[in-house]
């Protein structure tokens, strides 16, 4: 019997208790496995990069090489900058017709040091097929988690964490009606277009959505949106327990929400650029009670976005 | 980790490669059995992660520093397991950690099955955390180090992971409590 009124230590100990219950793993098969195929799999060659850059870059050649569909840049806080907005949930929304020009041009084969903390320099979205999207992070303070994910020091979580995720599918936007159900409420068809993704996202259900607002950047142009999370929503009483922004049921039929959310109130800023036909979404994530200098820090990111095919 | 096993692994002797393999894949199957919860993707989990090593063993500077680099490996395997079931998984939010503790002073039994499903409710970050420091024992600052994040921000999941499970087992709970009082 635990009392769970009890400190934490009650709880810790119920874990503890728990994860070392035997499970009767036996990795002797997996072992055999990988002897098997030590012989043909090549290694790689020794790197000069920063012991933490590594992995790193493994992944996002990983990602690239397997063509993923899906590029989530999830860094934490806050991130777009300047042409835009205010802060979306307590005021405005970009603003229209902001001209955004890279602050840097950064080198897509070089990817983001470790430094001092995280990430540094270019950094490169991966497993962007069709799209290279490079942003440069020029704050201390973010991670990238595993290659396809960049956080803030403060973490993805609320109340102030924050983050943003890049999505580079042309053609694979299927916007429900209402994000809560979105199984039952997604569209027969893809949003193909600019105009028609923004369009979808203003007219989902319970989004607060602000007014899009065009933008360039790096000289291609786009829309921003913003949208939010209601603070009451129950996502246990969603469809899968997700509150689904966007999905493709078409490419993963088992888990087709490929952007659902951390938790009521969060706030994303859709910052999507049309790139010679091709679609890149960013999404910057937070919290009303994120700063105001780490949203400024992911505006940064997104206008020193460059592209190439 | 024997670090002279480690060296000659980097020099790419097999023998001393399948020594570590061996010495490895009980403990990352079982690491990863639970952070994944789903015994075939810990599986794949494990292979990948073993097989990572045998390639980039050499990019290892210091061969001291190999129980963290290796189980680096395997956390960046587990993502990438978990996102194939799970696109981009986020932090779900089933309960609030806010949410009052209502059980009156009764106390809760607890069986496997409540902490399992409060478990596989965390993300698989906090799932990652609670493993690292509650199942291997490590202190705060290596778990940062593995997962690569501050140790503010590792301190932070533990917390929060911590209260979730406490108010889902708070929640699951509170039915027999109910029943007790009838």
């Amino acid at each position: 019997m635990s009392d769970f009124n009890a400190p934490d230590r009650d709880v810790t100990r119920a874990i503890r208790s728990w994860l070392h219950e035997d499970r009767h793993e036996d990795a002797s098969r997996i072992a055999a496995a990988v002897l098997d195929r030590v012989e043909s799999t090549p290694r790689r060659r020794v790197s000069w990069w920063p012991a933490r850059r590594t992995p790193t870059v493994s992944k996002i050649l990983g990602f690239a090489g397997a063509a993923a569909i899906v590029v989530a840049v999830i860094l934490g806080a806050r991130l777009l900058g300047s042409p835009a907005p205010s802060r979306p949930g307590t005021a405005a929304t970009p603003s229209p017709s902001a001209s955004v020009e890279p602050s840097a041009a950064p080198s897509a084969a070089e990817p983001s040091a470790s430094v001092g903390g995280g990430l540094q320099g270019p950094y490169v979205f991966a497993g962007t097929p069709g799209v290279a999207t490079t942003i440069s992070i020029s704050t201390p303070g973010w991670y990238d988690e595993d290659g396809a994910l960049i956080w803030n020091h403060t973490g993805g979580d609320p109340p102030e964490g924050a983050g943003v995720l890049g999505f580079t599918e042309s053609d694979l936007w299927y916007v429900p009606a209402d994000p809560c159900h979105w199984a039952s409420t997604l569209p027969a068809t893809h949003a193909a277009s600019l105009d028609a993704l923004v369009a979808a996202l203003a007219a989902q259900a319970s989004r607060d959505a602000s007014a899009p607002a065009e933008f360039t950047v790096s000289g291609h142009a786009g829309k921003s949106i913003t949208l939010h999370v209601p603070d009451d929503a129950v996502f246990n009483r969603c469809d899968q327990t997700q509150f689904c922004t966007w999905a493709n049921p078409v490419v993963s039929p088992a888990a087709p929400c490929f952007r659902h959310h951390q938790a009521p109130g969060q706030i994303d800023e859709f910052w999507i650029v049309n790139v010679d036909g091709q679609l890149v979404a960013f999404d910057l994530a937070y919290y009303a009670a994120t700063p105001q200098h780490v949203i400024d820090e992911m505006h940064a990111f997104v206008t020193s976005a460059t592209f190439a095919p | 980790m024997d670090t002279d096993l480690v060296r000659r692994a980097q020099g790419g002797d097999q023998e001393a490669f399948a020594d570590l393999v061996h010495a490895l894949a009980d403990r990352f199957l079982a690491v990863s059995h639970r952070i994944l919860s789903d015994i075939d993707l810990a599986e794949d989990a494990t292979q990948q992660a073993l097989l990572n090593v045998w390639q980039d063993l050499r990019q290892l500077r210091d061969p001291a520093r190999f129980d963290a680099w290796s189980y680096r490996l395997l956390v960046r395997a587990c993502y990438a397991e978990g996102r194939k079931s799970r696109r981009w998984a986020p932090n779900l939010r089933l309960l609030s950690v806010d949410e009052p503790m209502v059980v009156d002073g009764v106390s809760a039994v607890v069986d496997r099955d409540q902490l399992e499903r409060a478990f596989r409710s965390l993300s698989l970050n906090h799932r990652t955390v609670v493993v690292l420091h509650h199942y291997l024992d490590l202190p705060l600052d290596r778990v940062a180090e593995i997962v690569g994040a501050p140790v503010g921000t590792v301190g932070s999941r533990l917390h929060y992971a911590t209260g979730q499970l406490r108010s889902a087992l708070i929640a699951d709970a509170q039915p027999t409590t109910r029943e007790v009082a009838r």
